[in-house]
């Protein structure tokens, strides 16, 4: 029996400055090509990671090395616009249990809540802008599997997919651009007084 | 009788209402707005505060009740 849709409205990006140019920086796990999109995209970049949320997601990825499995999480924040341009911020990151292997990852079900509980503690109104997972000792890249996650649930242009390697210490962000899986260009942010690479 | 729900899209904020039977399944409800918003239905999971909304079953099976919000969460797999 289908359900009928009476009403609806669309949210738009809010306007927001984003980061200053000296609370962003990259990142010693980004891979070459990771770097070179940042140095080529420095003063505006699509996606601009809190480096708490950073620092989770690299921990959650080290913490399932340890058992050789693949760790995944939502990247929570919101998506801004600037001067015509269109920015997403990642503050925060949930996860809950996992159904996981060596290659393969997702929500376990029966663990969902433990995620809903995690979205409802979240201090800011927020948008779902991506997600993150892991591939331990096989370097970063998006599977047949991760682009059809990201075709099916991460389609607009503010989504990302974060891909770690733990064993490598390497890091990769990406999204989709035409239909097709293009690299990500994004920085690392820091807040006021936080910088990680002082004092 | 029916009710009015609606479901927030946990991706960019957007909301639509929807008008619900009492014999409506949570799939339903799932492939509506998926479709609506250009996603994939088995890609998304519905919840109503810390629970999860089970897809066969139904709005009477599930309590729901007019102007309740569910929220679309989306459901990765990574390999």
């Amino acid at each position: 029996m289908p359900a009928k849709i009476t009403s609806w409205n669309e949210s738009r990006p809010r306007e927001r400055p984003p980061p200053l140019e000296d609370r962003v920086s990259n990142h010693r796990w980004f891979t070459e090509k990771m770097n070179t999109v940042y140095r080529e995209n420095r003063d505006f970049l699509p996606l601009y990671v809190q480096r708490i949320a950073e620092e989770k997601m690299r921990n959650h990825a080290l913490e399932g090395m340890r058992r050789s499995h693949e760790v995944m999480g939502l990247m929570m924040g919101g998506r801004f616009e600037w001067q015509g341009r269109e920015y997403a911020l990642t503050r925060d990151v949930v996860t809950t249990e996992l159904e996981a292997s060596e290659y393969h990852v997702r929500f376990d079900h029966d663990a969902l809540e433990g995620l809903f509980e995690s979205l409802d503690d979240l201090d800011f109104d927020y948008s779902i802008v991506g997600w993150y997972h892991s591939h331990p000792g096989i370097g970063c890249f998006m599977s047949d599997t991760d682009i059809s996650t990201q075709e099916g649930a991460f389609n607009m242009a503010h989504h990302s997919a974060l891909v770690l390697d733990p064993v490598r210490r390497e890091m990769e962000a990406y999204c989709l651009r035409d239909g097709k899986v293009v690299i990500r260009p994004m920085g690392i942010y820091w807040d006021l007084h936080q910088d990680p690479y002082r004092g | 009788m029916t009710i009015e729900v609606t479901i927030r899209n946990a991706e960019n904020g957007s909301n639509l209402n929807m008008e619900l039977e009492p014999h409506t399944t949570i799939e339903d409800i799932i492939e509506g707005a998926a479709e609506f918003w250009h996603k994939e239905a088995g890609a998304y999971v519905l919840r109503r505060g810390k629970k999860l909304l089970k897809g066969q079953s139904t709005v009477m099976d599930a309590g729901l009740k007019n102007e309740d919000v569910l929220e679309l969460i989306p459901d990765p797999e990574g390999g």
